[in-house]
């Protein structure tokens, strides 16, 4: 029995798992949702049509018409192109992005020994070797100190898709789009890690699992209000530097997407973009890609500002506030978390969805104002801020 | 700009109004070059943030209502400008098409139909005015003897290809007899085969309705008038064979 407990904590079984239960099923329904959301938005019904039989789900199987067509469309491959990096460009896009996925922590420890039992978090806390807590999966592909650094230079490579693919079209415009995605990807990739320093001074701690295990069940521990622990000012000014932490590297990690209003590489009305040249399967990757990039920049902001899959007020063994406990058995706990975890990134893919059909799309040069010169600065003031609030907090509480 | 200004009567200060730009000042040279006071957007719209953010807040006001709030009444959405009473529903505009159907205004062109006399009978007495005015050449008549001794002629023939129908509507405005109209509200159905796409007198006459106006051509028996018989009239009828 433990070999197929040890089997499923092989790192290439969590992978599947996540892929094929998080990451592929939410970035094919973003695809539906996308239109159909922006439809809404714009007093339009949407896609709604797709049937299989009577079975409509309002249009949800758009997506499976949409990866058939894909899959059966003429793969064109222009005549002068570079055919072998023409066809790695879009696994180059596409792979280092779910790579990333292995640091996110997408539920809590399962113990399997202990799934019918009430967990209890005392003895967990002080005798971890205990043969009941034995055989434990954690939700997590690559625990690392470094993690969200490995995130930033995971996701660089994913920009040389991008790049490649303009290169290898042998086209003026899928190069000019190339050249805009590594330009915009150095100019927003300053600015995102610096902007994520804050959360690293706040828990001292770059490892996703750490921080969300840190961040805890209370929602006012959770990264966005990390320093409400301290008395009054410092509580009000943390939140505030918090707040604009997470409105820093959201912006940051929207233009890592290369979605509006920072399309600046494909832009659309100007130079169609690096992809150009691509058809069918393997322009498909690239645009399966950008969706499974909203969806990680939706975990890594869960994790990081939401508190993981965290659900709020419950411990490892049931509801709990002060004076009040509803204890739960560790199977339903787990799958409560799951289900927090998996909430809270489809709400966020929404409001990346929101904001790409609400904001109107930038400008080559105001991109890059923005990158240089609004957001790194403020990033860097934000550092300085945070890391006075800390001083200050250290000197109240004396340590 | 080689304009002078004079400071003088700048003093209501009020942008906007409606009536063009404030005046600040005219030129002494060219009566017509003129200061103007150039209004400037607001704060909150120059600085991104808020702009985005009172843009963010209109989208997710459509997105929730349209979400939660059902839908309203296709009628009242197929109705252009359909007053809706209730509030608590969606703002969708969308008409599913083969579904719902938008109302046509009265005036809309469509298929052509035959109109019909008391009897049943086909008004049209095949005076050729239709086929001579169609710009398109899409009306062919083939006209007959009536069998009413009151009207001369009838169609034998009544085809009308819609393919080649431009739909403009003259051979409604060249019909003295109110025989044909274009407001069946109908479009003109898609066809796999051209042939198909041409409608005959019976087709057109199973969607015709009876005229309330007065027939013209319908008079007294025309063969009486002439000069010879009416057996000799079909003797000529005949020979023309």
């Amino acid at each position: 029995m433990s070999l197929v407990y040890a089997i499923l904590d092989f790192a290439a079984v969590k992978w599947l798992f996540l892929v094929l239960a998080l990451v592929m099923p939410l970035a094919s329904l973003l695809t539906w949702a996308e239109r159909r959301q922006s439809a809404m938005m714009q007093d339009r019904l949407g896609p709604n049509r797709a049937n299989i039989g009577p079975i409509k789900l309002k249009g949800i199987l758009h997506f499976v018409a949409d990866a058939l067509k894909m899959i059966f469309k003429e793969d064109f491959i222009p005549a002068n192109v570079h055919k072998g990096l023409f066809a790695l460009a879009p696994v180059l896009a596409l792979a280092p992005v779910l790579i990333a996925f292995a640091i996110i922590p997408f539920g809590p420890t399962i113990f399997p020994h202990q799934i019918r039992e009430f967990l209890d978090p005392v003895q967990l806390a002080t005798d971890p070797g205990a043969p009941a807590f034995a055989d434990a999966i954690r939700m997590q592909i690559f625990s690392i100190d470094f993690g969200l650094i490995f995130y930033f230079a995971v996701l660089t490579v994913a920009n040389y898709g991008g790049t490649i693919a303009g290169w290898a079209s042998y086209n003026k415009w899928a190069l000019l789009g190339g050249l805009r995605s590594s330009s915009q990807m150095m100019s927003y990739e300053v600015a995102m890690g610096l902007s994520l320093m804050p959360i690293f001074l706040a828990f001292g701690t770059l490892e996703p699992g750490a921080l969300v295990a840190a961040q805890g069940a209370l929602p006012w521990n959770w990264g966005l209000l990390s320093w409400s622990q301290f008395p009054g000012a410092i509580a009000v000014l943390g939140a505030a530097a918090m707040i604009f932490t997470c409105l820093l590297f959201f912006t940051a990690a929207i233009a890592e997407t290369k979605r509006a209003p920072f399309d600046i590489p494909e832009g659309e009305p100007e130079i169609i973009g690096y992809f150009v040249e691509y058809s069918g399967i393997r322009w498909g990757m690239f645009f399966l890609a950008e969706f499974i990039e909203i969806v990680f920049i939706s975990s890594v902001i869960t994790t990081v500002f939401f508190g993981g899959w965290q659900v709020p007020f419950l411990d490892a063994d049931g509801f709990r506030t002060s004076g009040f406990v509803f204890p739960l058995p560790h199977g339903i706990v787990v799958l409560l978390q799951f289900l927090a975890f998996g909430a809270k990134v489809v709400l966020l893919s929404m409001f990346q969805l929101l904001v790409r059909w609400t904001l109107p799309r930038f400008r080559v040069d105001q991109l890059m104002n923005l990158g240089w010169k609004i957001l790194l600065p403020f990033a860097l003031a934000n550092i300085m801020a945070v890391a006075l609030i800390k001083l200050i907090a250290m000197a109240l509480t004396g340590t | 700009m080689s304009a002078t200004h004079d400071d003088h009567g700048h003093a209501h200060g009020d942008h906007g109004g409606g009536g063009g730009p404030v005046v600040l000042g005219t030129s002494d040279r060219h009566p017509r070059v003129r200061t103007i006071q150039v209004v400037r957007p607001q704060d909150e719209d120059t600085t991104f943030l808020v702009a985005a953010a009172k843009g963010l807040g209109i989208t997710i006001k459509h997105f929730a209502r349209n979400l939660f709030l059902p839908l309203r009444k296709a009628a009242a959405r197929s109705k252009a400008g359909a007053p809706t009473d209730d509030t608590w529903h969606n703002e969708i505009e969308t008409v599913q098409y083969p579904e719902e159907k938008v109302t046509y205004p009265e005036r809309f062109r469509g298929l052509h139909r035959l109109m019909l006399r008391d009897d049943g009978a086909v008004r049209c007495v095949a005076c050729m005015c239709c086929p001579t005015v169609c710009p398109a050449h899409c009306i062919t008549i083939i006209p007959e003897e009536s069998d009413n001794n009151g009207i001369e002629k009838r169609p034998a023939v009544f085809e009308i290809d819609e393919l080649r129908c431009v739909v403009c509507g003259l051979c409604v405005e060249a019909c003295p007899c109110d025989a044909i109209r274009m407001d069946t509200g109908e479009h003109a159905r898609p066809v796999e085969d051209p042939l198909v796409a041409i409608e005959t007198k019976e087709s057109m006459m199973a969607r015709g309705i009876r005229s309330i106006a007065r027939q013209g051509g319908e008079g007294p028996n025309w063969r009486e008038h002439e000069p010879g018989s009416p057996s000799d009239a079909k003797h000529r009828n005949d020979a023309d064979h």
